[in-house]
């Protein structure tokens, strides 16, 4: 009772908060979570419709094999409940700029979900009779969704949206809502408010592999990007079972390919994205469960198995049966029943090898997100060489950034795995909650 | 036992190697060749060998030449490690190795040296012009006659000796057992590869770039004829004059998009000239330019080749018997126009090996 007479007390003012976290993802999630339990008014800020980031789309986590739903929807859960926690979702963060008093004023840009938020149940109702089919980003383009939606079935909060660039303003929605809560006249909003510190957990961005032509992704049907197979493996996967994309068939060579993206200077990334060799050899763990009679080969450079659990993780792997073959892929060639022919030079033979697979999983890897560095005004927010938020403070301070005030959380940093990024979250919460210390 | 030379890297730099030690042995470069065979396999092996600096690894690979520069393997190595400028750099370096004068491997290395040399040759050409009171008709005469001497020389003394070099560090030493008839199999492609290159052909996109480098042996090795052995300079055979313009108009068209393409940058292989790959192609360009116009002078009579008084248009001749001494005592047996020769012999023995298993 006396939490509720709180939660209702720190809600009066909704315009001033201790921290603002940028991006709703596990890292600033978690930051957010372990500052609210202490008592700080946080105010997160996420730009898509639901809170969670790449981790709650994930199938299984490495070294444990947990579910990755069943670790972050309840955190999820707890941070959208909790009483010290303010969530803005489809809102991007417009200017922050420094006053004299130290906070900082920040310009928030809310987008209009044409839905009333606290009146839509997710009955689904409107998908239903939503005539437009669109591809669904969530699933990352392997299936089809409505122009109304709810953009996955975890998805918090799991309210409806209307992507109002493939609306075609038809109205069906609006009748069918049972809880009247379509709503087109809304509009983008400017919310004004003021924090005292700000934590930058933005994330990466998945590399596209389309820009390496040689792979023939966007191209050939059954050359993947790692992220669809793990869509395709999650507990709520579009299909039920892993089907190859042209076809539909069960796929019983799939083939990986590291590196994609990651470690090549021809595509500007030249470093390690440190989650590839791990979380395909998860996945091939999985397949090898999912399809028990499919070959499995992973053509790598270096296996990075480098985290605690990792190197038997790995060993697991090949014990079962997946098959590394030192060697990165130079071309892919499609055959004209969707079979791929896969062109290395096996570095324990030194010879040019070519192998026939039914279909092909691109490992992609992560890069950097640095368009928060344009919202700060009259200073700036100083990135790496590689355009990850620089810490100048890396040994002693992890979450310090150029600014003082601005802490940075997870991959903003640079690639990391889920261990390394709760732990930065943590690191993150425990410098912000110092500094706040400090300035009161 | 081999022995490990980290200084041979060094060394290749020298032949314009670039950083070839930041090769982490992913395969990209072998994998995207369109050459690259389940049985030769490059280049990464040539780059783990110059890392490594097996040098006699290196010296008894027939690989190199096997390797037409189309360029992807640099386009696409993730390290920017040059894979394609190190396989020319290795060719360079061979060149050096299969020469027993060592000059090639001093030529290479130092372009002053180079142009020393043609200094040397420039006076030489005069010094020679002196002792016949430069008399344009004897000049040209003695002329003609150095053109066969050197051609002869130069096979006999410099190259001849090379070839068989070659041969003994990529077969004999190697123990590959070939049959004689092995050697008479293989002369055909020999042949076909010496005078069309058909194996550039499996480059992609380098349909065009074969074909102007065809019909540039092809008028290369027919001026040669067409000037040595039907003194195309003082022959009064209509055909034979008409076929000597065509040809020496060839060379220089060729030659002058090679310079070009080389200013422009705009392929793979182009992107970094050597002094030797500019010595090649400019003098290639004069010699085709300077034999054109004498011919053209002889014709309406501003040069007489009959005539003992030296005019002012001689000097033309003068130029061109000068870029032809440099041409066939510097860059001929010492330059880039060995690869000619030795990238044929290479596929010769290549394919004698292959015949010997």
């Amino acid at each position: 009772m006396t939490d509720n007479q709180n939660a209702a007390a720190t809600c009066l003012d909704e315009t001033q908060f201790d921290v603002m976290v940028i991006g709703a993802g596990i890292a600033g999630a978690e930051s957010a979570l372990k500052l609210g339990d202490m008592g700080y008014k946080v105010l997160l800020v996420e730009k898509e419709p639901s809170i969670g980031g790449k981790m709650i789309l994930l199938s299984k986590v490495f070294p444990t094999l947990d579910c990755a739903a069943c670790i972050t929807t309840p955190k999820v859960s707890e941070t959208a409940r909790h009483p010290n926690i303010t969530i803005h979702t489809l809102t991007e963060v417009e200017t922050i700029q420094r006053n004299s008093d130290r906070h900082f004023s920040v310009q928030l840009n809310k987008k209009p979900r044409y839905v009333v938020e606290k009146d839509c149940t997710g009955c689904q109702e409107c998908e239903n009779v939503c005539p437009v089919i669109t591809k669904d980003q969530f699933q990352f383009n392997l299936t089809a969704r409505k122009a109304v939606y709810i953009p996955f079935n975890i998805a918090n909060p799991r309210i409806a949206l209307i992507d109002i660039e493939n609306c075609m303003l038809c109205g069906a929605c609006e009748k069918a809502c049972p809880s009247n809560c379509i709503d087109f006249t809304q509009k983008e909003q400017q919310l004004q408010i003021t924090a005292k510190s700000v934590i930058v957990a933005t994330g990466f961005k998945l590399f596209d592999p389309i820009s390496i032509e040689r792979y023939g992704y966007g191209r050939y049907k059954n050359v993947i990007t790692s992220m669809q197979m793990e869509r395709e493996l999650a507990p709520t996967r579009p299909f039920n079972n892993v089907l190859r994309p042209s076809d539909g068939k069960i796929p019983d060579k799939i083939a990986y390919v590291f590196c994609t993206g990651s470690r090549d200077h021809t595509v500007g990334n030249p470093i390690c994205s440190q989650v590839c060799c791990m979380y395909s050899t998860k996945q091939a763990q999985l397949l090898m469960g999912a399809l028990p009679m499919a070959d499995i080969s992973l053509y790598y450079i270096n296996i990075r198995a480098f985290g605690k659990g990792y190197n038997e993780f790995y060993l697991q792997a090949k014990d079962m049966g997946a098959n590394y073959v030192k060697g990165k892929i130079g071309k892919i060639t499609e055959k004209e029943n969707g079979n791929l022919i896969l062109r290395f030079e096996d570095i324990l033979t030194g010879k040019v090898t070519e192998k026939e697979h039914d279909m092909v999983v691109l490992s992609v890897g992560l890069l950097a997100n640095p368009a928060i560095t344009k919202v700060f005004k009259g200073e700036k927010l100083e990135l790496d060489p590689i355009n990850y938020v620089q810490q100048p403070n890396m040994l002693q301070s992890p979450a310090q950034t150029s600014l003082e005030g601005v802490f940075v959380a997870g991959t903003a940093t640079g690639p990391m795995d889920i261990p390394d990024t709760i732990m930065s979250a943590g690191a993150a919460a425990t410098e912000t909650s110092s500094y706040l210390k400090r300035l009161s | 036992m081999a022995l490990i030379q980290p200084d041979l890297t060094k060394e290749l730099k020298k032949y314009g190697a670039f950083d070839f030690n930041a090769c982490y042995n992913c395969g990209t470069c072998t994998s995207v060749c369109t050459l690259s065979t389940e049985d030769n396999s490059f280049p990464r092996e040539m780059v783990r060998y110059s890392v490594l600096g097996l040098e006699d690894d290196l010296k008894s690979s027939l690989k190199p030449w096997l390797c037409y520069y189309c360029g992807q393997c640099t386009e696409n190595c993730p390290q920017e490690a040059s894979p394609g400028e190190l396989m020319m750099s290795l060719r360079r370096w061979l060149t050096a190795k299969y020469d027993w004068t060592g000059l090639s491997g001093l030529f290479y290395k130092s372009w002053p040296l180079t142009v020393l040399g043609f200094i040397l040759i420039l006076a030489a050409e005069i010094g020679f012009a002196a002792r016949l009171h430069f008399h344009i008709d004897r000049i040209i005469y003695y002329g003609h006659y150095f053109e066969m001497f050197s051609i002869l020389g130069v096979f006999t003394i410099i190259l001849l000796p090379n070839i068989i070099r070659m041969w003994y560090f990529t077969l004999l030493k190697r123990k590959i057992k070939a049959p004689i008839k092995a050697y008479y199999t293989a002369i055909s492609d020999l042949i076909v590869h010496m005078f069309t290159q058909k194996r550039s052909l499996d480059c992609d996109d380098n349909k065009f770039r074969w074909f102007e480098h065809f019909i540039l042996v092809i008028g290369y090795l027919s001026l040669l004829f067409t000037t040595v052995f039907l003194n195309w300079f003082e022959t009064s055979n209509l055909f034979i004059n008409i076929l000597g313009y065509l040809e020496s108009a060839v060379i220089f068209i060729v030659t002058f998009d090679f310079v070009l393409s080389r200013i422009k940058k705009n392929k793979e292989m182009n992107k970094s000239s050597q002094p030797s790959d500019w010595f090649f192609v400019i003098w290639l360009l004069f010699m085709g330019i300077t034999a054109f116009v004498v011919r053209l002078f002889i014709d309406i009579h501003l040069i007489d080749i009959h005539s003992t008084v030296m005019n002012s248009w001689s000097w033309v001749y003068m130029f061109h018997l000068m870029i032809l001494g440099q041409w066939a005592l510097i860059i001929v047996p010492f330059g880039k126009w060995t690869h000619f020769l030795y990238r044929s012999f290479g596929m010769y023995f290549a394919k004698i090996e292959e015949l010997a298993k």
